[in-house]
């Protein structure tokens, strides 16, 4: 490498760590990151370099359940007493209308499955989905609540291992999609819904494919499935 | 923090152990939200960030290698870039609730370091550069500020403000390898 490639290397490497690369100059330079040993090391250094700053903040401790919802998400522990499970609302009919519309084969599911759980906490359930594959087999049967989304594998699901598979929301203005966390590939998991999103302007949720532990440029890499948003 | 107190925990995490996982977390989480926190100015988005960074920790342990820095230094890095992803879905969105409290506040330029830096020779090197330039990089990794929202906080012109970053950016690789 000469000096004027080394010190443009240096300089792009440096704005990359920093953030101030952005757009599609920062995903150009991903690319070159993945292909280019030099540009990586280079990255790397930088990494020590500006990182370095951060240590010297004064440290905040996290909430206790930041440590409970990685250890949720990565299955190893069963969903607490405080977990909600998809249920029947006995007073909510519009939600039992709603999901007449869905497949047959996706509301048998979740007739099947509802009474197998006995939730402790009642949640107030907006939206509903069913993600199914190109033969309309439901693969992950999801539920949104003010707080929570509330996610469970089906057994039609034959999980990639090691692959993960990372939802969306999909905002109706064409605006990129939100990540909403990793789906499980077997049991439930209990996402928390961020706060800042609301449903109005969202009319669909995405199913992506990604590398384990979630899409590593913030974007989907592979939608598989995209499936309506209902409310109830 | 120390590496020797880090890498074995990891080593552990890279085998599976989720006893040294938990005690890496332990260790380690507080110093990585810490960053987060500062960067998106938002609890429950730096809470998430420093969720999805552990759970790619523990992912891709196995691919810690030495030259990437220490570990504390490579789990910030991971952090950090979740972070800036999360922060530019929020600016896209320019969502009300997300947006950094008193961007223009004197407490927002004020960017003393609470704690030694474990590079003792960053700190030197970032002691040399012009107050301006400093304050341009400190700017942008600590609030995750872009070329023009620089300018907007230090009412200089775009080009100015490039040029303070670059130019500081340079300085400060030549002095550090030195």
């Amino acid at each position: 490498m000469n000096y004027a490639k080394e010190t443009l290397c240096n300089a792009l490497a440096a704005e990359y760590v920093l953030g101030t690369l952005k757009g599609k100059a920062r995903q150009r330079y991903e690319t070159l990151m993945m292909e280019n040993q030099t540009i990586r090391e280079t990255t790397w250094l930088w990494e020590q370099h500006l990182n370095g700053l951060g240590e010297g903040l004064k440290p905040v401790q996290p909430p206790p359940s930041v440590w409970n919802n990685i250890q949720q998400k990565l299955g190893w522990v069963a969903q607490s007493d405080n977990v909600v499970t998809l249920k029947p609302e006995k007073s909510n009919s519009k939600r039992w209308q709603v999901l007449a519309g869905l497949s047959t084969a996706a509301v048998l599911l979740i007739v099947l499955l509802m009474p197998l759980t006995q939730p402790t906490v009642e949640p107030n359930i907006s939206s509903v989905a069913v993600v199914t594959d190109q033969a309309h087999q439901p693969l992950w049967l999801i539920e949104l609540s003010d707080n929570h989304i509330f996610t469970r594998a089906t057994s039609n699901l034959v999980a990639q291992q090691n692959k993960d598979y990372e939802l969306w929301m999909v905002p109706d203005d064409g605006s990129a999609p939100v990540s909403l966390g990793l789906l499980p590939k077997t049991g439930d998991v209990q996402l928390v819904r961020p706060s800042q999103l609301t449903l109005a302007g969202v009319s669909a949720l995405a199913v992506s494919l990604e590398p384990l532990g979630g899409s590593p440029s913030g974007s989907p890499t592979e939608v598989l499935y995209i499936s309506p948003l209902t409310k109830v | 923090m120390e590496q020797e107190t880090l890498f074995p925990l990891l080593r552990g995490t890279a085998q599976g152990n989720r006893e040294d996982f938990a005690e890496l977390y332990k260790v380690a989480s507080p110093q990585v939200f810490a960053v987060v926190l500062k960067l998106l100015k938002h609890k429950e988005l730096a809470e998430e960030a420093t969720q999805d960074a552990f759970i790619k920790v523990w992912h891709n342990a196995a691919n810690y290698q030495r030259a990437r820095g220490t570990v504390l230094t490579w789990i910030i890095s991971i952090a950090r870039y979740r972070a800036l992803d999360m922060l530019r879905y929020q600016r896209v969105r320019k969502t009300e609730d997300t947006e950094p409290d008193s961007m223009a506040s004197d407490e927002e330029n004020n960017f003393e370091l609470e704690a030694k830096l474990s590079h003792p020779k960053l700190e030197s090197c970032l002691d040399e550069l012009d107050a301006q330039q400093r304050q341009a990089i400190h700017l942008a990794y600590f609030n995750g500020l872009s070329h023009l929202e620089v300018v907007q906080h230090l009412s200089s012109p775009l080009g100015t403000i490039k040029s303070w970053i670059r130019r500081g950016l340079v300085s400060l690789q030549r002095c550090l390898s030195l």
